[in-house]
């Protein structure tokens, strides 16, 4: 009967956060399964094979990151990773292992379904769109992957080759955090001391041209000291 | 880092040291042609020694030049001239008076250097158990009501109404958020404690910041508009842009919840050629004169205001200071005519290089 409901695996180890999570996700529609343990999270995954999963870093047993090293080598179920910890290398080295997102505790429910519908809805897109390019729209902004045109509201935007495979690589990644070096990597293929200049100077001007202010970015959000991300709708 | 310090002290203490050495005895061969006394000379070789006990690291140098001065008025200065006689009682004693001003300046100014550091020391303890005494003291406030209301529901949940409860759960989410903040203020305080040195700056660009800033200040305060006034070219300014975030948006929250009748809140930064100014001005009611001084000292008797309880922002902009301190930029708060307070810190666009 709850067959056709989206089943979450949640790794966590404090029971009270994990009580909440589980509560909110059943009210919103999700079927829930829950360990306290990485290694136990790693077999009930292999067992279960959840949509997503909500991991937290610290665990007792192994830290989280090895769940996400574990399972990267076989699957490419959508992780949101729970981080308590502030620092953003943490988040980066999450991130830069496979991770597609992540929420700092302390978070808020609605938050918290947001980025769980964000990433269930592009891990379906990649699953359809993967073989064919197309189109890709968000709001007003509509990306053509084949030739090479991107528009506002039907007005032409003209790009330069680099802004237009940063903003391709965001829109195919889209709801996934993307790291710096992740992009810096995928768009010049290799990383010196010049490369985030580079990429800040591109993104400021693909900001510029894409019409966005400060505090109303409706394409491109910034995650401060990690990287950028693009949300569908 | 720390040995190449510690070499430099040496050297410099050593060139110092010969150079009043030379000075002293240069001045006493034009004093002996002058006043052809030579009753002058070992009081210049004292205070020669003195200086150099002052000026100089521990005891080494002092010692040192004393014996050294001892030997030079007894070779050139004394019968027989130029030749050492260590056996006339007048030589024995003077070298035992210069010595013993040597240890004893050397004792006193480490001693005096000694008593600073602890003075430091203590001011800076004194500092960190103020700020732990007003975090408890506004810990607990928001605590006592989020137990409070938890109980109550659970104890009566059938004799409240529906909205009442709704009512004290909201209240407990307020009270909450606003200890996730405090939270955030004092983690950013032992980010700054554990890495005591200097804090990691990484190239932020303005606009990336603002940004962030704006979307984070949109969720906690969404009835509040801010003018932002930035440069329109790219700007990217070495610092730490979490907590330089957090500077920005305690500003920002300081302003929502102390100036009345604020009608605009602006954020403006400007740029000279080595600095980034930021600034944060409300046309509220101003700041009161009292207190405007000791804003970001963290501490002012808030028994006086009445206790209004969480509103107690101290602890936001004193974190600001220390935060700003750490970046060795400057930060200062005013009030503007015709009324309203305007914050406002710098930042240095070049990151230094030194090692």
């Amino acid at each position: 009967m709850s067959n056709n409901k989206y089943k979450i695996l949640i790794i966590e180890d404090e029971s009270n956060i994990r009580s909440f999570v589980q509560t909110v996700l059943e009210a919103t529609g999700y079927q829930v399964i829950t360990e306290k343990t990485c290694e136990n999270g790693i077999m009930m995954f292999t067992s279960h094979l959840p949509d997503i999963v909500i991991l937290d870093l610290g665990l007792p047993d192994q830290d989280g990151i090895e769940f996400i090293k574990t399972i990267r080598k076989n699957y490419f179920t959508p992780i949101i990773v729970l981080s308590a910890r502030t620092s953003e290398e943490d988040k980066v080295a999450a991130l830069e292992l496979g991770a597609n997102d992540y929420i700092t505790k302390p978070f808020g429910t609605a938050e918290l379904v947001a980025r769980i519908k964000a990433a269930i809805r592009s891990n379906r897109i990649v699953d359809m769109e993967s073989s064919k390019k197309g189109i890709f729209t968000l709001h007003s902004l509509k990306i053509n992957f084949d030739t090479r045109i991107v528009t506002i509201s039907d007005k032409e935007v003209h790009l330069t080759q680099t802004e237009f495979n940063i903003l391709a690589l965001l829109c195919q990644n889209s709801s996934k955090v993307m790291t710096y070096s992740e992009i810096i990597n995928a768009i010049w293929g290799y990383y010196d001391d010049s490369s985030i200049k580079k990429l800040q100077v591109n993104m400021a001007n693909l900001r510029k041209k894409l019409e966005c202010k400060p505090g109303k970015n409706k394409y491109i959000i910034n995650e401060l000291g990690v990287g950028y991300r693009i949300n569908k709708e | 880092m720390k040995k190449i310090k510690f070499k430099k002290y040496i050297f410099r203490d050593l060139c110092l040291t010969l150079f009043i050495l030379a000075f002293a005895f240069l001045l006493n061969l034009l004093m002996q042609t002058i006043f052809d006394t030579r009753s002058l000379i070992p009081m210049i070789f004292v205070l020669g020694v003195f200086l150099i006990s002052l000026k100089t690291q521990g005891y080494f140098f002092g010692i040192s030049a004393s014996i050294i001065s001892v030997l030079l008025v007894n070779y050139a200065f004394t019968y027989p001239y130029f030749a050492i006689d260590l056996i006339s009682p007048e030589c024995v004693m003077s070298a035992i008076v210069m010595l013993v001003v040597a240890i004893m300046t050397g004792a006193l100014t480490t001693k005096i250097k000694e008593q600073e550091k602890i003075k430091a020391e203590t001011e800076k303890e004194r500092m960190r158990a103020n700020l732990l005494r007003a975090v408890s003291h506004d810990l607990r406030t928001p605590l006592t009501s989020v137990y409070g209301s938890c109980s109550a529901i659970i104890e009566n949940y059938e004799e409240i109404d529906k909205n009442k409860k709704i009512k004290l759960l909201n209240e407990m989410r307020e009270d909450s958020e606003w200890l996730i903040r405090m939270v955030e203020n004092l983690l950013s305080v032992t980010r700054l404690d554990s890495e005591n040195v200097k804090i990691k700056k990484t190239p932020t660009v303005l606009e990336e910041l603002i940004d962030s800033v704006l979307v984070k200040f949109k969720k906690r305060c969404p009835e509040f508009e801010i003018e932002v006034n930035i440069p329109e070219d790219f700007l990217s300014i070495p610092m730490d842009p979490m907590l330089i975030e957090q500077v920005i948006i305690n500003i920002l929250e300081n302003s929502v919840h102390h100036a009345k009748g604020m009608t605009t809140l602006s954020l403006t930064v400007t740029t000279d050629s080595a600095n980034a100014y930021f600034t944060i001005s409300d046309d509220g009611c101003g700041i009161d004169p009292a207190i405007i001084d000791s804003l970001f000292s963290g501490y002012f008797n808030s028994d006086t205001s009445a206790d209004s309880s969480r509103n107690n922002m101290g602890i936001g902009l004193s974190v600001c200071a220390a935060i700003i301190k750490a970046h060795d930029g400057e930060i200062s708060v005013k009030n503007i005519k015709p009324h309203g307070a305007e914050f406002s810190f710098s930042l240095k666009l070049e990151v230094q290089h030194e090692q």
